[in-house]
Formats: C-alpha cells, structure tokens, sequence
C-alpha cells in the first residue's frame, strides 16, 4: 500500500502549508530603550546576536519627568487591573446568580419556603423538590433523560452531516448561477423565521404525503406525534437553527486551500473519496462547533418537540408544558404537591421551588457535556469557520 | 459516457446538495407558500376531517389589525403586541450586541483564571434556551418578575435616588436595564463566542505595529480592534435580531390561533405570520443598510 502512504505524507504536507507557518524567530534581541522599558526588536535574517548572559544590569538614571511617566504607567496599569477584577468578578456573578439564587429555594423542605429568617442557606434541608420535580418531568424515570440525550445527540450527527455535505459543495462547487441562488435559498430560510411557517409545516406533517408519491401505496400518513418528522426536518435540512450551521460550514470550507483537494485529485481520490477522507478531517474545528451548538440547542429545544411531537418523552418539552406559567398549571403542581406529599398548604413558592428543581435536574446533563466540552470549544473557536 | 472533470465534480456535488433542497420544497417553499394562500381564504375544519376553503380577500388582513385581539391576554390587540415586539427587539439588539462584544472583550485579556472566566461567560449558550430563562424565572402572583431585585433595594440605587439630582425619569429606565440585564446576558452566548474568535483572529502584529507607532490602548481599539472586527458586528446584529425574533410571543399567538382558539382561525394565524415576514425582512433590511454605510466608511 505504497500508494495511500504517499497520500497521506502529501496530506500531511500540504495540511502544514495550509496552517500558518510555524513563527521561526531567527534572531531577536532586547534592547532597553530610553524610558528603560525593554522592546521586542524583531531581527529578520541576520545573524542572531544574542545579548551577552552575564552582564551585570546597568542601571539607567532617569530624569525627573521620566520618573513621573514611569509611575502615571503604573498607576494607570494597576487601576486598569482592578477595574478589569471588577468587571469580570461582577459580570461572573451576574450570569451565576440565578444558581446561587437556587441554593435556597430548591434545598429548602417545601413547607418552610418564604421563612423570612432564610437569605442563602435553608434552615431544614430537604430533596422533596427534587422529588417533586421527578414526578413531574420524569415519567419513566432515568429513561426520559436517556431519551432526550440520545435525542439530542441523534439530531446532532444528523445535522452535523447533512450541513457538512451542503455546506461543502456550497463553498467548493462552482455552479454558476446556481451558487448564488442556494446561498440565498440558504440565507432565507435562515432569516423567515420559523414560526411563521408553523401552520403550514403542521398541516404538512398531519397528512404526510411525501410529493404526492406515497398515495401510490396508500394513504398520507399523520406523523405529528411522530418523532419520524423531527428526524426528517434534520435530514433534510431543516431543524434548529440548520441554516445558520450550513452557513457556518461553508464559511470553513471556502477557507481550506485548493492545493489539498487537487493533492487528492492526482493521488485518484473521487469526489466522495475526497470529501470523507481528506475534508472531513480537516474540518474538525467547524465540527466541533457546530455539533456542540446543535447538542445544546436541541436538547434545549422546546419548539419542535412541543408542536411536531407532542407527546413524546423531552425534558425540555415537559418543563415547559408542565411548569407552563398559568394559573391551570399552577394549581395542578400544587394539588399534586398537597395530595403526594402531604404539604398542610402549597403555594407560588412551592410551584416556583419544584419548577426550579425540574430546571436544575434538566441542566445537569447539560453542564455535563459543556464542561467537557468546552476547552475543544476555546480551542478551536479561531480555526472554525465562524468568522470569515 | 464521457463527462469533463467540472460537469462531473457539479454532478456529484449536487448528490450533497439533494437533502436540502428537497427540504427547502417541502418544508419552506410549499409551507411558505401555503401560508400566503391560507392568509386569504376563511378555513373551516368541519367534524368529517379535511379542511374547507372559502375565499375572503384581504379580510383576514384587515381582521387581524383591526379587531382581533392576543390570545393570551384578551385586552391586548394583535397590533399593540407586534408593534411591542419590535420595541423590544430595538431596545434589546443594540445592548446585547454591545454587551456581547465588551464580554468577549474581557474574555480575550490575559489574566490568570482565563478559563475558568471563559468557561462561565459561555455559559450564557445554555442559560439562553427558552426554556431555561422561562423557568430560572420567578412567579409572584400572576406576573412575571424576571428581575432579582438586587439592584433596585440596593444602596447604590438609594442613595442615586435619594442624594442626587438626577431625575427619577432618566433614573428609572437605568434601574430597569440593570435590574434585566440576566435576561440580555443570557441572550449573548452565541455572540460572545463569534466576537471571542473574531478577536483571536486579529493578527498580532497589527496590534505590535500600533505599539511601536505609539498608540494608546485606547487608539488602539478604535483603530485597530473595531475595524477589524466590523463586519463580524453585521453579522451579530443580524444573528441578534433573529435570535430575538425566534423566541418571541408570535410563536404561541400564531399557534394559539390556529389550533386552539374556539373555531380555530387558520386564517388569521397565515395572515399573522405574513405580516411577521415581512416585519422581519424590513427591520433586516434597515439594519444591513445602515450597516453597509458603517463597513464601506470603514473601508
């Protein structure tokens, strides 16, 4: 297999020469200046002359006014520093609050709520929330999150792949004028908003009737409550937030050098050969992205799932079904709450504290995945595609 | 056959391109389409199943901005909510945009604890979904109260009141954004990441070149920083504005309308989401032109 060797020593060549060039500092010196600050003098082709290791430091008189800038530097550093503290401290603690916020309602037993003694910490700990909540969302227990995980994670690999197909020919096949044309089909199905084609799209779900064909064989078919017709919305392009993912892809494969395809071309890659064995591995960074996107959004989706399949087990569906913010809702969470756990009396709080719960038991898998994997999202957010 | 390398490259290509265009038939082209020819036409679902048509003009049209009002609340007119979601999404666009780049901004600085800071900034990508702001959110009574309350009992907002001048009238919308700012927080995950690598992507050396000539920090960003990164700022504004317009109120008022209002008005649900269309098309076109004239002075 002499052949795919060489293959992959060109693919590996020209990947390097695709990447910026390693930075070779061929020669560079410090020098100080006048204000005794040292700069960095790049030193480009000529013989490198390092400053000499041993020199005992010189030390610089400086003049009065000298003195001053020196010291009006470092006043304005470090109050730039601490400003920057606060800010980032501040801004930090905005986006936890509502977590911290939680701590005390969703711990605390439910009859204890509203103790006005209570700011962070509750007087009685207690998981009856959590249970509550259980009861609530989670019908068939742990299976319901298993199935909105492997939902979710369906979706993705879905989404994923087909954005991938659509955005590489986008980006790397020359029709001439039907490039502009997908790039605007794909613009606006990017810009109408979704809702405002919800009528229609359900009517199409309640008879299926793929063109016209699957009346030769039968009658359509109703797939809302199926979940067959989320699968195909992203199987055929069109599920959360699909567009912006094609575009996303495309962006990233205008960006790849034509040198790797045409390397693949004299090696006797086909056009598929090409696309899954030198694109695809190429594309990781876009990938990464778009699939953690995809992950979270339709794990977090309630839009789809509650319309299109609305009896089926997603978390977030049933969070926003069950702890839906009207009065019918309230009291059924309360009764509930009253009858299975006895409460002496259930009120607002109660119905806040076991939503909470609910959204606490919901984030968990969340947080899981983002804290796995958000150092690959850092890491390849430069090279992704996302800005072009 | 004998096909020349580019015909046979587009053929196969277009086996890639298959799924989306048959999507774009049938979940937006005919759905679109559908839409438009529901929107003048009265729709009865009778009990036998099936749906009948009776054409009306543009009585639906007229019905939706003269007298139909929100299914949620029967007090609201349908006018009144469009036209509320537009303020919103005015007042809200600008703050997210600028909130999101200030967060990146932060998140770019080299400091110990980076990671941590960026891991937490991006959190907001989660806390966004709807249905995780609808249900960090607190009900009182039957009203809403997204805010925490921090700020408004604090002493800092006491003592504006209170101590100084400044009339209550410019105090109170300050208070107000300081009080939601979650709620524009949580909307600036995806921003914060596109501006965070946005700025990754500035050479270096540009910003070497600035030192070397002499410029503040300050010169700097808006010499540098803002005109490398403007067309990266269109691109937000536009996500925003979307972002903004996916989660609004006309989602449910339109479902609500066709499926669940006695008598279901399909009609005007079609006539509704035309009108949204085109609301969101004209408030895209605005902002891409005045964005045009900002990046074409920027060069």
């Amino acid at each position: 297999m002499a052949n795919k060797r060489q293959k992959a020593n060109i693919i590996a060549a020209t990947k390097q020469s695709a990447s910026t060039p390693p930075v070779t500092t061929q020669g560079s010196m410090t020098m100080p200046n006048s204000e005794g600050k040292s700069i960095f003098v790049p030193n480009r082709g000529a013989v490198a002359t390092p400053p000499p290791l041993n020199q005992p430091k010189k030390k610089i008189k400086l003049t009065n006014e000298q003195n001053l800038y020196m010291a009006k530097q470092k006043v304005g550093n470090f109050s730039m520093g601490v400003i920057t503290l606060i800010l980032i401290l501040g801004l930090c603690f905005v986006i936890l609050h509502p977590f911290l916020k939680l701590v005390p309602t969703v711990l605390a037993n439910l009859e204890d709520l509203g103790n006005p003694n209570v700011i962070w910490i509750p007087e009685e700990f207690s998981t009856q929330s959590f249970e509550m909540a259980s009861y609530f969302i989670l019908k068939q227990g742990v299976m319901t999150l298993a199935y909105s995980i492997f939902y979710a994670l369906a979706i993705m690999a879905i989404q994923v792949f087909i954005s991938a197909m659509t955005g590489y020919t986008m980006a790397r096949v020359n029709y001439k004028y039907g490039t502009p044309i997908l790039f605007l089909m794909v613009v606006l199905a990017f810009l109408v908003p979704r809702q405002s084609l919800l009528v229609a799209q359900y009517v199409y779900f309640q008879h299926f009737d793929a063109f016209y064909i699957m009346r030769l064989w039968g009658a359509e078919t109703n797939l809302i409550g199926n979940p067959a017709s989320l699968y195909l919305m992203a199987a055929l392009g069109f599920g959360v937030n699909q567009s912006l993912m094609i575009l996303i892809f495309s962006q990233f494969f205008k960006n790849i050098p034509k040198e790797l395809e045409e390397a693949a071309l004299i090696d006797g890659c086909g056009f598929y050969r090409t696309y899954f064995k030198v694109m695809i591995p190429n594309a990781i960074p876009a990938i990464v992205i778009v699939a953690i996107l995809s992950f979270v959004w339709n794990y977090g989706d309630t839009y789809f799932t509650r319309y299109f399949d609305p009896d089926g087990q997603y978390l977030g569906a049933k969070l926003a079904t069950v702890f839906a913010n009207n009065d019918t809702q309230k009291r059924f969470v309360q009764d509930t709450a009253t009858r299975l756990f006895g409460l002496s009396k259930a009120s607002d709080l109660t119905f806040d504290a076991v939503k909470q719960a609910g959204v606490l038991i919901f984030l968990v898998p969340l947080l899981a995945v983002y804290l796995f994997a958000q150092r690959w999202l850092v890491e390849n957010l430069e090279n992704s595609g996302l800005v072009g | 056959m004998n096909l020349t390398y580019e015909t046979k490259r587009k053929l196969l290509g277009f086996t890639f391109l298959i799924p989306f265009i048959l999507g774009f038939l049938m979940f937006f082209a005919v759905p679109l389409g559908q839409t438009i020819y529901y929107s003048f036409q009265k729709i009865e679902v009778p009990e036998t199943g099936g749906m009948s048509f009776t054409f009306l003009g543009i009585q639906n049209y007229v019905d939706l901005f003269a007298t139909e009002v929100s299914t949620v609340d029967s007090n609201v007119q349908i006018l009144r909510v469009l036209l509320d979601e537009n303020s919103y999404m005015l007042i809200n666009m600008p703050l997210i945009t600028l909130l999101s780049l200030f967060l990146a901004l932060l998140a770019n600085r080299q400091f110990k604890g980076r990671a941590i800071v960026r891991m937490i900034f991006f959190l907001p990508i989660i806390l966004g979904l709807d249905v995780v702001t609808e249900m960090l959110t607190v009900s009182t009574g039957s009203e809403m109260v997204q805010s925490n309350g921090l700020f408004a009992e604090g002493l800092v907002t006491r003592l504006l009141v209170q101590y100084t001048a400044i009339p209550t009238t410019y105090l109170n919308p300050i208070i107000q954004f300081v009080e939601d700012i979650f709620s524009v927080i949580a909307r600036s995950g995806v921003q914060t990441l596109v501006f965070l690598a946005a700025l990754q992507s500035i050479s270096p050396s540009m910003y070497e070149v600035a030192k070397i000539e002499g410029a503040t920090a300050y010169e700097t960003f808006w010499k540098v920083t803002i005109p490398s990164i403007m067309h990266i700022v269109m691109f937000v504004v536009i996500y925003t504005i979307i972002d903004l317009f996916l989660t609004s109120q006309i989602a449910e008022e339109v479902y609500n309308f066709g499926f669940v209002v006695h008598g279901s008005k399909i009609g005007v649900a079609s006539a509704l989401s035309v009108v949204y269309i085109f609301n969101v098309l004209i408030i895209l076109g605005l902002a891409l032109l005045a964005f045009r004239k900002v990046v074409s002075n920027n060069g």
